[in-house]
């Protein structure tokens, strides 16, 4: 070979690695992560499990801190993103970069102008750009490089008091957000957004239009169809061979009133399978129909495949606030499993495929009415162990009474109040298969809200109510480890190997923990 | 044995965003002013059409409408009233600048009123008694001394003497069916045999703490001790799973009596 030859040969061969060498290779979010964690939920079946097994049961005992990162900010409910050995943390208007395997800062944003905070559940990274959702919902794109901000675009409307804290997810070249709010009705929607230049793709709205058979689940002698609710607060999930796009919707508005909107109230407080070239909807499972208890649908869709009633399935499983767990056949959104995980008295039971019977009578009352079932969990991630085939979940036992407020037809935004007077909190692992919980954490203190990393090594990493980090035995929850980090765990850990070594990564407070195990 | 945890407003949060800093008193006084001044206007020019609260009706909701959360100062507003909006069927309505400003002051106030009204607003201390008790005196007593049993550890004429006068409704509701904040007690035996009595602190998995009676502050792995809880709601956390809609209203009708 000539020298020239050799030399352009290997121009050819290491320019486009070169080129890259630290953006996000993107078929690193079909894989269960390993080396990197570049999604919210680490890849894309939402079910934040970890093939790495370098830490295991039997040495997670010796696990240690190998670095600390000081954010200088408080309440970071950020999953970081691990992409190339560099962490990409977010926060309110922020964010981070910082050496994955030292801690050390590499930059830091700021959003010039506007306040910083914590508050923000995570970045999304595409090649070599990351994306921010902020409190006035704006979606900030941000150079990976140095963090430099390359464009923002709003994508709903603050005075209407929407804001964005989710993390985007990446599909292909879109960018899939969408926002939060309800203290004014508002509408839900998903984004499709050209990660170079910030324009919408597609938008797909949480109310039906006219069309849409879902419109006459909402009354029309008012404009309240037009008004809102179904919001997509938290990240979705995607499975790529299906082509689907899987995501939770929030509670219909006005909150906790139904009067005004009469029905079943399509698609609030529903799992929605969606095009993600088109937007368009491919099937849709209401877990709460005509919803009073502000009972968002909106926690993780976790996927996997095994065999259900000895026939070989494509599940998704998703535990919700209303308290209630579903398993869906997620080709058809047909449901395999409902049950309720914590005492649920709103409902009286299911219809033949699976949906809730809400009681009228355990709608919120203007004197006030006892309600159990809620917030069975909420947005802090649960996690599924193929392994083990148990759903963790930090769920809650709690009797609240919900008083109607703001009664009548002219109600908006939040019209009843409800106060949660006494709670039980623990983690529960849930079997699949049945929807019965296989074990409870259930010893004082343990099981708060915080989210949950299981790893093949067969521990499940998540923190206790008392805000101890603890490692479990996926298989019985038995404590295996315990630390207490001075701050409570904003979200949930996440995990990746560098140079044969695996890192446990706890966002707490302002602070963000990387523990490993001493060499061998 | 479980925690029982008084739940604090985050169970259900999301996360918002932050709060602006909040009007000084004397502005306070001069938006109220105006804001009353804009309800009469309003009422007497625009609530045929977008009623006397601006939840709408033949024309929009201004509560939600956008353009009326943009406005700064009349901006918008301004334009919409004075112009009309002749498409739409709004006819012009010739106003002066302050009587604009007063109608921005009374819509702000509005939204305000809406907004504030969400799950993390102020108590709800303007639910009137009269909304809560639904139930009957008679009822209410009944279930006090029987199958209640509050009267084991509650007296009318004593510890609940006047408690109607305490507490505004909502919170005397909340509170008698579950007075959170009460600490739990315990008793920490060692291997010595020796022991330590005070309020507990923490009991987690790990680790117990008491403030102890002697005044300092005590902690022990859990392990090396025996600790014996005792929880004072521990009564009330088992009424609480037992309550029928109707036993709490009879009851919120009853001890409202109490004043």
């Amino acid at each position: 070979m000539s020298k020239a030859l050799y030399l352009i040969l290997a121009v050819f061969l290491s320019t486009p690695l070169g080129l890259h060498a630290q953006g996000l290779d993107p078929g690193k979010m079909s894989k269960a992560p390993t080396d990197s964690w570049p999604t919210f939920n680490g890849d894309y079946t939402g079910r934040r499990f970890s093939p790495l097994t370098q830490i295991n049961k039997a040495n997670v005992g010796s696990m240690t801190l190998a670095w600390a990162f000081q954010a200088h900010t408080q309440g970071l409910q950020s999953m970081p993103l691990e992409v190339n050995g560099i962490l990409y943390i977010a926060g309110g208007n922020q964010a981070w970069a910082v050496d994955a395997r030292t801690g050390r800062q590499v930059w830091h944003f700021t959003r010039p102008g506007e306040a910083t905070s914590g508050g923000n559940k995570g970045l999304a990274m595409w090649k070599d750009r990351l994306y921010l959702t902020t409190f006035d919902a704006q979606l900030l794109c941000l150079d990976a490089h140095d963090g430099k901000m390359i464009w923002q675009v709003q994508i709903d409307d603050p005075a209407l008091k929407a804001f964005g804290s989710m993390a985007p997810l990446v599909i292909r070249d879109h960018i899939i957000v969408g926002t939060s709010g309800d203290t004014a009705d508002l509408p839900g929607f998903l984004d499709s957004i050209d990660p170079m230049t910030g324009k919408v793709e597609w938008r797909w709205d949480s109310m039906p239009k006219p069309d849409d058979p879902a419109w006459n689940t909402w009354p029309h002698d008012t404009n309240v169809v037009t008004r809102g609710g179904g919001m997509t607060w938290l990240t979705g999930t995607y499975d790529p061979q299906l082509n689907l796009l899987y995501w939770g919707t929030g509670n219909p508005h006005p909150v906790e009133n139904g009067d005004t909107r009469t029905g079943v109230n399509l698609y609030t407080c529903t799992i929605v399978a969606l095009d993600p070239d088109t937007g368009k909807l491919v099937w849709y499972f209401q877990t709460s129909p005509h919803d009073t208890h502000d009972w968002d649908m909106v926690m993780t869709p976790v996927l996997f495949d095994g065999t259900f009633d000895g026939k070989p399935r494509k599940m998704l499983a998703q535990a919700g606030k209303n308290g209630l767990f579903f398993v869906l056949d997620r080709t058809s959104g047909k449901a395999l499993v409902s049950e309720a995980f914590v005492p649920a008295n709103w409902l009286s039971g299911f219809d033949p495929s699976g949906h809730p019977l809400p009681r009228r009578d355990k709608e919120p009352q203007p004197d006030g009415v006892l309600v159990t079932g809620g917030v069975g969990t909420n947005w802090q991630a649960p996690s599924y162990d193929p392994d083990t085939g148990l759903f963790y979940v930090n769920s809650r036992e709690a009797m609240g009474v919900f008083y109607l407020t703001m009664p009548g037809k002219t109600a908006e935004g939040w019209a009843g109040r409800d106060f949660f007077l006494s709670s039980k909190s623990m983690l529960k692992a849930i079997d699949v298969q049945t929807g019965k919980t296989r074990w409870t954490a259930d010893t004082e203190g343990r099981g708060g809200q915080s989210g949950i990393l299981s790893t093949a090594g067969g521990l499940v990493f998540t923190a206790d109510s008392a805000s101890s980090l603890v490692a479990l035995d996926a298989a019985t929850g038995k404590v295996l480890w315990h630390m207490y980090p001075g701050g409570s765990l904003g979200t949930a850990a996440m995990t990746y190997e560098l140079d044969h070594r695996q890192y446990v990564v706890y966002p707490v407070d302002g602070v963000i923990y990387g523990f490993s195990v001493p060499a061998p | 044995m479980f925690a029982i945890i008084a739940v604090v407003p985050s169970l259900a949060a999301q996360g918002g965003p932050p709060r602006p800093a909040a009007p000084s008193p004397a502005e306070v006084a001069a938006q109220v002013a105006a804001a009353e001044r804009g309800r009469v206007i309003f009422k007497g020019n625009c609530s045929a059409c977008h009623a006397e609260d601006a939840t709408g009706g033949r024309g929009p909701d201004l509560i939600r409408s956008s353009l009326v959360r943009h406005d700064k100062g009349g901006d918008l507003i301004g334009a919409v009233v004075t112009g009309g909006r002749p498409d739409k069927g709004m006819p012009p309505f010739p106003m002066t600048e302050s009587q604009i400003s007063d109608i921005v002051a009374f819509l702000n106030a509005q939204i305000a009123l809406f907004d504030l009204h969400t799950r993390y607003g102020p108590y709800p201390n303007d639910i009137p008694a009269e909304r809560l008790a639904t139930g009957t005196v008679e009822a209410g007593k009944a279930y006090f001394n029987g199958p209640g049993k509050c009267n084991t550890c509650h007296s009318p004429t004593g510890d609940l003497a006047g408690v109607a006068k305490k507490y505004n409704p909502p919170d005397l509701e909340v509170r008698f069916l579950y007075p959170s904040g009460t600490p739990s007690t315990a008793v920490v035996t060692l291997p010595s045999g020796k022991t330590f009595e005070g309020t507990l602190l923490l009991n987690d998995d790990f680790n117990v703490a008491i403030m102890g009676k002697d005044g300092w502050y005590h902690s022990w792995p859990k392990s090396a001790v025996k600790v014996a809880v005792h929880d004072p709601l521990a009564a009330h956390a088992e009424l609480l799973q037992k309550y029928t809609d109707a036993d709490m209203h009879n009851l919120f009708t009853y001890l409202e009596t109490l004043k």
